[in-house]
């Protein structure tokens, strides 16, 4: 069967997820953990993190890097394409005040589920991979291909 | 899980019996508060977070939470304590193994969603320690400890589980 789909829709497999940057530095950091009640001392006081845990500076939260990999998506189709399930690993400290890029790509899309499939990732500056996983989400109700008859 | 056949070096049988611990219920109601200082610390601008009428508009009840937000619950569940009962790096006494490991990281994450969470919910967190293993690398012996946890609301439907692996080294 022919279809002409819409040519507006963004979502094709191999299509990449628009670069979001952020760039967390001590008050994002407090304000995650006094939001989530996250009391390790590692995200908020320097001299304990660099003399106890011998790090250079105060590390960004785990679970922030996951939200912005969430957001890398939601903030780009808005807050319908909701999510479904996300699998994530850090492999790499960062440190308050780093520049983090947040991206990922469309592994796969399911039109009976509307819902797709992404790769995500958090680098740093230099390259490094921070964090990454993958994610499926809802298809947004605008992005769905719609027949044209 | 770690190769059953190396000898376990740090892991002791105080510690796997921590592991099967029973941990109480944790129930707590949702405020628009709460899901605006979530909302807020993760920099979302979008008035579905904030606003009830923002939040109708787009077929919520009230405001919706971020997809993350019971990550704040789950928090609250152990460290919402006596002073008395968190470590001196701030952890709560209660996540940490009975183990001479005293630095701790976050490790895999892994998340399904259901229903979302909206203001004047009342979540309900089980959770369990479903992993407890080691590894031994060249930068010494990590402690991998895996824990379930199963958020449902009001209405009995689960609106988050979530495995997270947290290490001590």
């Amino acid at each position: 069967m022919t279809t002409d789909h819409d040519v507006d829709t963004m979502l094709t497999i191999g299509a990449p997820v628009p670069d979001l940057v952020r760039r967390p530095d001590p008050i994002d950091l407090f304000t995650f953990s006094a939001a989530s009640w996250l009391l390790h001392r590692i995200h908020y006081d320097l001299p304990f993190t660099t003399d106890h845990d011998g790090h250079p500076g105060l590390l960004v939260q785990g679970p922030l890097q996951g939200t912005y990999m969430i957001q890398s998506v939601q903030w780009w189709l808005g807050p319908d394409a909701r999510l479904r399930s996300i699998a994530y690993r850090h492999s790499s400290p960062v440190y308050a005040g780093e520049t983090l890029t947040c991206g990922g790509t469309i592994t796969g899309i399911d039109s009976v589920e509307e819902t797709f499939d992404v790769e995500l990732w958090v680098k740093t500056n230099d390259g490094t991979i921070t964090t990454s996983g993958t994610a499926t989400f809802a298809i947004p109700p605008e992005q769905i291909p719609t027949e044209k008859s | 899980m770690a190769d059953p056949t190396v000898p376990a070096t740090v892991i002791t049988d105080e510690a796997r019996d921590w592991a099967t611990q029973p941990f109480d219920q944790y129930v707590t109601t949702v405020s628009r508060t709460d899901i605006a200082r979530f909302a807020r610390a993760i920099g979302e601008t979008n008035a579905v977070y904030y606003d009830a009428e923002a939040g109708r508009a787009a077929g919520h009840p009230d405001v919706v939470a971020p997809a993350y937000f019971p990550y704040t619950i789950r928090m609250q569940a152990t460290h919402l304590v006596d002073r008395a009962d968190l470590e001196p790096d701030g952890s709560s006494s209660a996540d940490v193994p009975p183990l001479p490991t005293n630095r701790a990281m976050a490790g895999e994450t892994t998340i399904d969603l259901g229903v979302p969470i909206h203001a004047g919910d009342t979540i309900t967190l089980n959770k369990r320690i479903v992993e407890l293993y080691e590894k031994t690398g060249r930068s010494g012996t990590l402690v991998f400890v895996k824990t379930e946890f199963v958020f449902t609301n009001q209405d009995g439907e689960q609106v988050m589980r979530e495995h997270f692996t947290r290490i001590y080294r």
